[in-house]
């Protein structure tokens, strides 16, 4: 009995001592997606206050359901997501297996590998934009110097070339990061699980797929997760280099949410589209910790 | 409560503690500045380089003339759509200033449905003086919003030593284009324009829809964007880029600025634009073709009876707040800063064009705009406003992307604006607007 007390009163501190965390998390978390929860609950329009702001229910998220540009968004984002974060993965992976080789330099390497990454995206979309231009862009005159092609090609008005710097941009940005967290994970492998296939006789191939890729499973999870994250919330490089042209047919879910939220203020409306963005996004999130595992603390990570 | 205002507050609140010091031996002169009596109003808009400094002075001048008020100046960006979304955030919130409010052509009849700014035709601000498309941009449900300050008009620009003539129509334009391209030594494109996916883009769809005798939007409200005349305008733009070829795929991710270097280059026979790149493109320093281009309306196409030629009007208009505690004083403003020697004053000093007809008669403006004032006056009496309506920017957002769809060849012309109709009659629906546009 008087246990249970005591450890009744130590539940209470630690709860007392967790309250001011909860708080903050309930402030900057909760309490926005709860109010742009309601809020989408909404007809409101800044820009039409002679609509009022009635309550609607779920209408919002029905003329979503009907609204065909946001499911070619999403479209759109699943599309981007899979393509650049497979190229990413594959890339980040071979660098990630260069870097962890012992060889001079290797420290500056690593380093310089981070620079794109260190570049804020809007400069860096900004510099893709002008490399693919099509008057003056630094790629059409190494083609036509090249002899590739005749004439520069127009690259932001047709939806399949448009998505090529959009992709080169974001792989470029993004490799660097997934190497590096690879490459942290390829550094908790024991040296000497290689040493004994070696002497067992295995090939290097061998080795990658038995020994490489297991071990780097759960690195390769986080980063999968990070990453899928990032991708479906792409925007500010989408809105830079082809702001979701030609036509819409660029365009990602972000893109059409700060449209119908920032540009016609529609309140209600945009703040359904944040909502189903984030229960997607939440989903994903989901699926990955509980459907393959992923540990976001511990050793493996 | 805005920063300006809750600034003159602690202001208002210091003063009145340095009269209670002072043991009520400056009252007089206290009460003067208190807040019953002292009228301030606050100035926003266009503050930047020459413009701000112009500003300054004719508002430093007006102040002068009426002693009773005090103008401060309070900026917000020069950038339009975040000025606009400054405004509505604002008023909103019903704040009182800026008690001034300089608006987009566009702006106006949303901020008017909105109750956000006050109709003006009971200061009888004499109309008729003022270009009737100015005057019927800033007209919603029959009364007056806001007074033209100054007005950009849609612009073709022709090089003089490539084509010696000013084209009748536009199928002129195309032919002369061709003639002056395939001549020896004669610049890469034929006419560049604003064709990325923006408002310009239905700037210049509204000059081609004009030559063609089409609307966006009839006078009873009817949407008509998708009717023959509208198609034949878009296939006309569409023939442009991928049958005569006069104008490069590149124009469809061109805005003002890729136009007017192109022009300005020496790459281009014509070029559709605003007023502004006369002053850069006059100036032999930067420019290849200074004293070689004319500008003059878009002219009509040859073949569409209905069809006038047409410049897309653009400008800034000064409108009250309706929430300003001095409505009357704000009018007095705007008055003075509308009047004719305001505006002339404006049109030596930055180039802008005036919006009274009047001025283009006076001498004073002959060298001010850089074009003679005749063609000038020409382009501004053949100015057709965009829609004019509370739902504009919703409107023009579902036909740039479908103008744009159809100009990259995602979709066929006709196929296009059927789709732009659509969705913008259900918009209509949506913001029950049916019955006051067909009123309007």
């Amino acid at each position: 009995m008087r246990k249970i007390s005591r450890l009744g009163h130590e539940a209470r501190l630690g709860w007392a001592l967790v309250a001011p965390a909860l708080g903050v998390i309930a402030l900057i978390a909760i309490f926005p997606l709860g109010w742009t929860f309601w809020e989408s609950l909404h007809l409101h329009e800044l820009r039409m206050p002679w609509l009022g702001k009635p309550f609607v229910g779920i209408a919002n998220y029905v003329e979503i359901a009907k609204d065909p540009r946001f499911w070619a968004a999403l479209g759109h984002t699943a599309f981007f997501t899979v393509v650049s974060i497979s190229l990413e993965l594959l890339i980040g992976l071979f660098l990630a297996l260069a870097m962890n080789r012992v060889f001079r330099g290797r420290g500056f390497v690593r380093a310089a590998v981070l620079v794109p990454w260190a570049i804020p995206t809007v400069v860096a979309a900004l510099l893709w934009r002008f490399i693919f231009e099509s008057q003056g862009g630094i790629l059409n005159a190494l083609l036509v110097d090249a002899g590739f092609i005749d004439q520069p090609i127009v690259w932001f008005i047709e939806a399949s070339k448009a998505w090529v710097p959009v992709i080169l941009a974001d792989v470029w940005k993004t490799t660097p990061f997934v190497a590096l967290l690879l490459l942290a994970g390829l550094q908790n492998i024991d040296l000497s699980l290689y040493e004994a296939a070696a002497v067992d006789g295995a090939n290097a191939w061998w080795q990658l797929r038995h020994i490489t890729l297991p071990l780097l499973k759960p690195a390769i999870l986080v980063t999968l997760i990070f990453r899928t994250l990032d991708g479906f919330r792409v925007f500010d490089l989408i809105y830079v280099l082809t702001g979701g042209g030609p036509g819409t047919s660029t365009e990602p879910v972000a893109l059409y949410t700060f449209n119908a939220l920032l540009q016609n203020l529609r309140f209600g409306y945009g703040s359904a589209l944040s909502v189903v963005i984030f229960a997607i996004t939440f989903g994903l999130a989901l699926f990955y910790v509980r459907g393959l595992g992923v540990r976001l603390g511990g050793d493996e990570a | 409560m805005s920063p300006t205002r809750f600034f003159i507050r602690a202001k208002l609140v210091a003063c009145g503690r340095v009269c209670i010091l002072a043991g009520g031996l400056f009252l007089a002169g206290c009460t003067k500045s208190s807040a019953k009596h002292e009228t301030v109003l606050t100035f926003s808009g266009s503050a930047l380089g020459a413009e701000g400094t112009l500003v300054a002075k004719q508002l430093q001048r007006f102040m002068q003339l009426n002693p009773g008020i005090r103008v401060e100046l309070q900026r917000t960006p020069d950038d339009a759509s975040q000025r606009h979304q400054l405004y509505v955030q604002w008023l909103n919130a019903r704040v009182g200033n800026p008690s001034i409010l300089q608006l987009d052509v566009v702006w106006t009849p949303e901020f008017a449905a909105a109750g956000w700014v006050l109709p003006l035709d009971s200061y009888s601000p004499g109309k008729s003086d003022f270009f009737p498309a100015t005057i019927t941009a800033n007209t919603w449900a029959g009364k007056l919003y806001a007074l033209p300050w100054f007005a950009d008009v849609g612009l073709l620009y022709r090089r003089t030593d490539l084509v010696k003539r000013e084209p009748a129509t536009l199928e002129e334009v195309v032919s002369d284009a061709r003639t002056a391209m395939a001549a020896r030594g004669g610049p890469r494109y034929g006419i560049v324009f604003q064709g990325a996916r923006y408002e310009g883009l239905i700037t210049g769809f509204v000059e081609y829809l004009g030559a063609f005798g089409g609307r966006i939007i009839d006078d009873r409200g009817e949407v008509v964007v998708n009717r023959p005349e509208a198609v034949r305008a878009l296939e006309f733009m569409r023939d442009e880029l991928y049958g005569s070829k006069v104008a490069p795929l590149d124009a469809l991710t061109w805005h003002e600025e890729e136009a007017r270097f192109a022009f300005q280059n020496g790459n281009a026979v014509f070029m559709r634009n605003w007023p502004y790149p006369v002053a850069a493109m006059s100036d032999t320093a930067q420019s290849k073709v200074a004293g070689k281009f004319a500008v003059s309306p878009m002219p009509a196409s040859g073949t569409a009876p209905a069809g006038h030629s047409t410049a897309s009007l653009g400008g800034a208009q000064l409108a009250i707040n309706a929430y300003t505690e001095f409505p009357d004083a704000a009018y007095k403003l705007i008055a003075y800063l509308t009047a004719p020697e305001q505006m002339l004053e404006r049109a030596q000093a930055v180039g802008q064009y005036p919006t009274r007809s009047a001025l283009y008669d006076d001498i004073r403006l002959k060298t001010a705009l850089g074009v003679p004032p005749e063609n000038a006056r020409r382009a501004i009496e053949s100015a057709t406003p965009r829609p004019v309506t509370p739902i504009y920017t919703e409107l023009s957002e579902i036909l740039q992307i479908e103008l744009h769809r159809a100009l990259v060849r995602q979709a066929e012309p006709r196929e296009a604006l059927d789709a732009a109709a659509a969705k913008i009659n259900a918009l209509i629906e949506r913001t029950g607007m049916r019955k006051l546009m067909a009123g309007a």
